[in-house]
């Protein structure tokens, strides 16, 4: 049986060698070459120059998937919980507002976050802001939100959460009810229930959410330059000015991005086995 | 189910915040699609006019059609391949399938442009391949006559979206069989399944709900794509999302949040159908269990034949870019032609115009260097034509056949870019200019300086785009905006570098900036002179200024490809937009200037005659800058390559 299974997978497989391999070894090609095509390590060489931009990216990237997993986890956990249609509408619900155009909604959030924007008229008039400079001294005439590090990160979380709920979700949603009750059966409280059986149970859906969300994250362009004011890069963006630039540098942009990859498949390769083990272990 | 333990109202409230903190964008772009101004920051009254528009948008229309082709079909394609997929990795060994599960992953751990540009020197690489031995095989036998000029659009687009979705569907599907129970195919084949029962029936179902989440995910990544489109989508196939893009070299059109509210209006509601009816049946109790089943067999049925739909729908769409009519492939910017004149074009002639839009001149630069599209006619500004000839990509063309060439007036003609009028026609010409809000300067604003003044600290927008940014610093400093003298760029660079420092940028942007000079979030900005009359319409406060030190002027210009199959249509089409009506029609639609003198001259009474009122003076000088103002502007010239390795250096610096 098994075997005959994995049979699936051979399409899929040839697929990926043309598809998925056959421009990576295109890319890793450029990385390696010279402007005027010879072989060089040059384009690595300059690494050292974005340790910063890779920081900045990896930095913000892991703040966004920990909030989104500590907003995503919990909702999954509720939708679960409630009625089957609620759930079907749920799920369709929390992807809906992806499927208006990246831009657009990111230039609502600029329309809200902005200095003058909708959430700053509205502390004004409910004197907030007044009160804020009474307490502190301070003399704002806005909340600075727009053109920071933190609504980079709402922008990301903005547009990854759902990317994390759904995976808890659909695994959350069919646990097996004698597990629950057994524990409870055996004396277990709520809380243990959850922390013991429904969580471990869980992971394979938050180790798929936190990949999801993650890596995306770190690669995304635009959200920096368009919530974070385009003062400070993130690697997305520094990748698409390679290729997109004056400049037009394919060789180090594919250079950036093998580095980026290679450090994002070494964090899912860790994260992978601690599941892993978790999870085997859970099994028996 | 878990739902014998209800939610609290502390946990409903936390579902409510989650679903506001979605939606609360998802409103406000609603809210503006109703906007009777162009803004989407300053409300100038109700109006449905952006509805009315969308619907003589055939360019918006045609692309939402593609979008949608395109997500359906990659998503179910997608979804069952990934499906199959991840059910084949689970029966292999662990050793097996954690490496194939890690090159799965890549496309998702890959930067979108890297795969959207490997993805099309892929492409490019295979037809090439496929031309030749086609080729061959025609020039030995006779019988069968394979096509030789394969070239990219919707197949590639599809197969584009295939690639980046599968892995989705894999990541969501993956854990369900994780969580299954192994021993239940033993025990359904012990209870004498065959294999493929035991797969219909007990896996399928098992992993339903990763199959759903993995579909919807897939069609939202889908729907939402727009870089790797753009590399793979060649000349003819233009998504919604690619559309979009084009036009933030201008600004994006309230037509998109109206189209946006309509398929968001559209989803709700058939979602609510669905709903209302299987709470319906299932009101009306076990007994009718059968015929809901059998209503299911009538709804796999449905599905069967939307999806063998859709199919065809690809053959027809695919088969129309085979046949040989007269056809001329336009790649130009969003919002930069008064659109009835393609259906006039096209009415006039029978020549049908495929118009696409590309995001900026290193967006379509880098397209053509891959050999991704095959334009015919594109746009692109000076310093890029320049570029384009320097690197013989450019076809010379045949002046007899564009009599209007004429028209255009003799100081667009000769330029540094083209000195010898070989292979361009000019578009549109227009100024970089300084843009401030009087309500938050109280001085009047005549120099580069303000641009790096601390005085306006945290005020200043600062253009995201190396050359334009460069060239303030090197005007304020009183050098040449062409200089390619490394010290004189590197002085430039620490005056930006400092002015950064010292907290003068708000941002740096692009077309943001309408956003924020109309809702008066900003004070000082520099921008294009065309679109300083947009943001006027928003907000009265603005004022333009060409400084005192010069800036730069700039022409777009359209221009043939050299791998252009149709030339004589091309020409063609170039010819029809030189003409005076032409140009008049495009000049009151983008604001930018017209080269063709009659046109210019004849805009006022153009103006007067269509608004029935008079044309501001003024203004118009700030569209198309007088003579004397213009001796102080400089073209931009194409720079030799060391130059621009520094621009891009000292830029990205700037960035870290």
């Amino acid at each position: 049986m098994k075997n005959k299974l994995s049979r699936f997978a051979v399409p899929y497989v040839v697929w990926m060698a043309i598809f998925v391999v056959a421009p990576i070894v295109i890319m890793t090609v450029y990385a390696f070459t010279s402007a005027s095509g010879g072989f060089t390590l040059d384009n690595f060489a300059q690494m050292g120059t974005y340790t910063e931009v890779f920081l900045r990216s990896f930095k913000l990237a892991l703040i966004a998937t920990a909030i989104c997993l500590l907003i995503g986890y919990p909702v999954s956990y509720f939708i679960s919980r409630e009625g089957v249609s609620f759930q079907r509408m749920a799920n369709v619900l929390i992807m809906l507002p992806m499927w208006m155009n990246f831009l657009l909604r990111t230039y609502s959030w600029m329309t809200i976050l902005e200095n003058n924007g909708l959430l700053n008229q509205l502390f004004r008039k409910l004197g907030i802001i007044a009160l804020y400079n009474n307490l502190t001294g301070a003399e704002l005439e806005f909340f600075p939100m727009m053109n920071t590090q933190g609504a980079v990160v709402l922008g990301m979380v903005y547009n990854y959460l759902p990317f994390m709920i759904l995976p808890i979700y659909s695994v959350i949603v069919k646990l097996d009810h004698s597990l629950l009750e057994a524990a409870r059966d055996l004396g277990a409280n709520s809380a243990t229930v959850f922390r013991r059986v429904i969580l471990p149970l869980s992971l394979p859906g938050v180790l798929s959410g936190i990949t999801m969300v993650f890596v995306p994250s770190v690669s995304t362009f635009a959200i920096s330059q368009m919530l974070g004011g385009g003062t400070e890069l993130l690697l997305g963006d520094l990748i698409e000015r390679q290729f997109l630039g004056g400049a037009y540098n394919p060789q180090i942009g594919a250079a950036i991005s093998l580095v980026m990859m290679i450090i994002v498949v070494v964090c899912m390769v860790i994260m992978n086995r601690f599941g892993e083990g978790e999870e085997q272990a859970v099994m028996l | 189910m878990m739902n014998r333990k209800g939610n609290s109202v502390g946990d409903r409230i936390l579902m409510a915040l989650v679903f506001l903190f979605l939606y609360a964008p998802i409103f406000i772009l609603i809210i503006f699609s109703f906007n009777a101004g162009t803004s989407s920051s300053v409300w100038k009254g109700f109006s449905l006019n952006w509805y009315a528009e969308l619907f003589h948008n055939r360019l918006i229309m045609q692309s939402v059609y593609t979008t949608l082709l395109v997500s359906l079909l990659a998503t179910v394609i997608a979804t069952i391949a990934g499906t199959f997929a991840a059910i084949g990795f689970y029966a292999m060994r662990r050793k097996v399938r954690e490496p194939l599960l890690a090159v799965n992953n890549i496309p998702m751990m890959n930067a979108d442009i890297v795969t959207g540009v490997s993805l099309c020197l892929l492409f490019v690489v295979l037809f090439g391949f496929w031309n030749s031995i086609a080729e061959w095989v025609n020039s030995v036998q006779t019988l069968i006559t394979l096509p030789t000029k394969l070239s990219m659009g919707f197949g590639t687009l599809l197969i584009a979206h295939i690639c980046f979705n599968i892995p989705y569907v894999i990541l969501s599907v993956g854990p369900k069989l994780r969580q299954m129970d192994r021993n239940l195919i033993d025990a359904a084949q012990d209870l004498g399944c065959t294999w493929m029962q035991a797969f219909w029936k007990v896996i399928i179902p098992e992993i339903k709900p990763g199959i759903v989440s993995g579909a919807l995910t897939a069609f939202t990544m889908s729907i939402d794509d727009f870089i790797i489109s753009y590399f793979t989508a060649g000349s003819s196939t233009s998504t919604l999302a690619m559309t979009i893009y084009g036009m933030t070299k201008k600004r994006v059109s309230p037509e998109i949040n109206a189209i946006s509210t309509l398929l968001f209006v559209t989803v709700l509601v058939l979602l609510a159908i669905v709903n209302l009816r299987e709470s319906h049946a299932k009101r009306r109790g076990k007994a009718h269990r059968a015929v809901s089943r059998r209503g299911h067999k009538v709804l796999r049925g449905i599905a069967a034949g939307a999806a063998a739909c859709a199919l065809v729908a690809v053959l027809i769409v695919t088969g129309r870019s085979a046949n040989t009519e007269r056809v001329v492939n336009v790649c130009s910017w969003g919002e930069y032609i008064d659109e009835s004149l393609i259906d006039e074009f096209e009415q006039k002639t029978g020549i049908t115009v495929n118009y696409q839009t590309a995001e900026s001149n290193e967006a379509l630069y880098s397209l053509i260097e891959m050999g991704g599209a095959d334009f015919d006619v594109i746009v692109p500004s000076d310093y890029m034509v320049a570029r384009l000839i320097d690197e013989g990509l450019l076809a010379e063309l045949d002046y007899d056949n564009i009599p209007n060439y004429a028209l255009i007036g003799d100081q667009y003609k000769g330029l540094s870019y083209d000195p010898e009028n070989k292979y361009t026609v000019p578009y549109t010409w227009g100024t970089l200019g300084i843009i401030y809000n009087t309500t938050m300067v109280d001085e009047e604003i005549t120099s580069w300086d303000a641009m790096f003044d601390t005085k306006y600290a945290g005020q200043v927008l600062m253009i995201n785009n190396s050359r334009d940014a460069m060239a303030a610093a090197l005007l304020d400093l009183g050098y040449s905006i062409n200089t390619t003298d490394e010290g004189q760029l590197q002085e430039a660079f620490e005056l930006l570098a400092g002015a950064k420092k010292n907290g003068v940028y708000q941002a740096f942007v692009m077309d943001q900036v309408f956003q924020k000079m109309e809702g008066g979030n900003a004070a000082i900005a520099m921008y294009y002179a065309g679109d300083y009359l947009t943001m006027l319409e928003n907000n009265e406060d603005l004022r333009f200024v060409i400084p005192d030190e010069g800036s730069n002027w700039f022409v777009d210009a359209m221009c043939v490809l050299k791998t252009s199959q149709h030339k004589a249509e091309a020409e063609e089409w170039i010819n029809f937009i030189a003409s005076t009506t032409s140009n008049l029609a495009n000049m009151d639609y983008i604001w930018y200037a017209s080269p063709n003198t009659e046109a210019l001259a004849q805009y006022p009474d153009y103006y007067l005659e269509i608004y029935d009122e008079e044309l501001d003076g003024e203004l118009f000088e700030i569209m198309a800058a007088p003579d004397e103002t213009l001796a102080r502007c400089e073209l931009y010239e194409n720079l030799p390559r060391q130059t621009l390795t520094l621009y891009n250096d000292l830029w990205t610096q700037l960035g870290i």
